[in-house]
């Protein structure tokens, strides 16, 4: 009994570490984003998920992340910032991330502005609760301030996918 | 203390879940073991148990919106804060609710 338990919780953390990976990859990555500003900075990463299929239509899903960050500030601390969309116009959900050349002005709870940026697109419809989970991951790495220093001065995408994936 | 509580954000997607998380981390640092329970966008996950409740010396609610079972908490010291508190100063939070508690 003890053994199939085990066994089981391995086939479990297979298929989360793939899932993982759908969720965000080096793709949905930019570490020279040229945006000066929130709308600038959206837009880019809002052209990512379209080109990479994970959204439908990028007015309408712009518009539903302003929607959200007028319902309260998404600016963490450290420069970091988390916009989301629950939006009907996402295909797939996922997080873009991308990494500002210059700090953009954004509502933060230091007050400071911003210039590392993940964007969770959610899928209005998502009953797979799978990927909410890894975003709740995502969400969970951004309370560790040692996580987000690296964030910081990390040089490549593969890092920064590596930090997401390998704590758990 | 023996804290527990419940988090939850407007759209339940990261707001929630950092919160907890803070509030875990600080509190264990202060030597308080907290119990948090997120209300979110798939719904409750980490439910508080009637045991863990009734041992509780404190609740905290980190919260945007109205959350659900607080009823659960009758008779309990209740500290209700939004969830930027949490994530911004959950040290001070809990610094905070010592110095009040130590005033009564």
């Amino acid at each position: 009994m003890k053994n199939e338990q085990i066994g089981e919780c391995k086939v479990n953390m297979r298929i989360e570490e793939l899932d993982f990976n759908k969720v965000v990859t080096e793709d949905l990555i930019e570490l020279n984003l040229q945006g000066t500003t929130k709308e600038e900075v959206l837009n880019e990463l809002t052209n990512l998920l379209f080109e990479n299929g994970c959204i439908s239509n990028k007015e309408g899903f712009i518009r539903d992340v302003m929607f959200r960050e007028n319902e309260g500030v998404t600016g963490l601390e450290k420069g970091v910032a988390i916009p989301h969309g629950k939006s009907k116009h996402v295909l797939k959900t996922s997080i873009a991330i991308g990494r500002t050349n210059k700090f953009v002005e954004w509502e933060s709870l230091d007050g400071n502005p911003i210039n590392i940026i993940i964007l969770f697109a959610v899928k209005d419809t998502d009953k797979t609760t799978i990927h909410i989970k890894l975003l709740q991951k995502v969400a969970v790495l951004l309370a560790d301030e040692e996580t987000i220093s690296k964030f910081q001065t990390l040089q490549t995408k593969k890092e920064f996918l590596k930090i997401l994936t390998e704590k758990d | 203390m023996n804290i527990v509580g419940i988090s939850a954000c407007t759209s339940g997607i990261a707001h929630t879940y950092i919160a907890k998380e803070k509030l875990i981390k600080a509190g264990q640092e202060l030597g308080h073991k907290v119990r948090i329970e997120t209300q979110g966008t798939i719904g409750i996950e980490d439910e508080l148990t009637t045991k863990e409740i009734a041992e509780a010396d404190l609740v905290i609610i980190a919260a945007d919106i109205k959350v659900s079972g607080k009823e659960r908490f009758l008779g309990k010291k209740i500290v209700e804060v939004p969830t930027h508190i949490a994530i911004k100063a959950p040290k001070q939070l809990y610094q905070k609710i010592d110095a009040e508690l130590n005033k009564q």
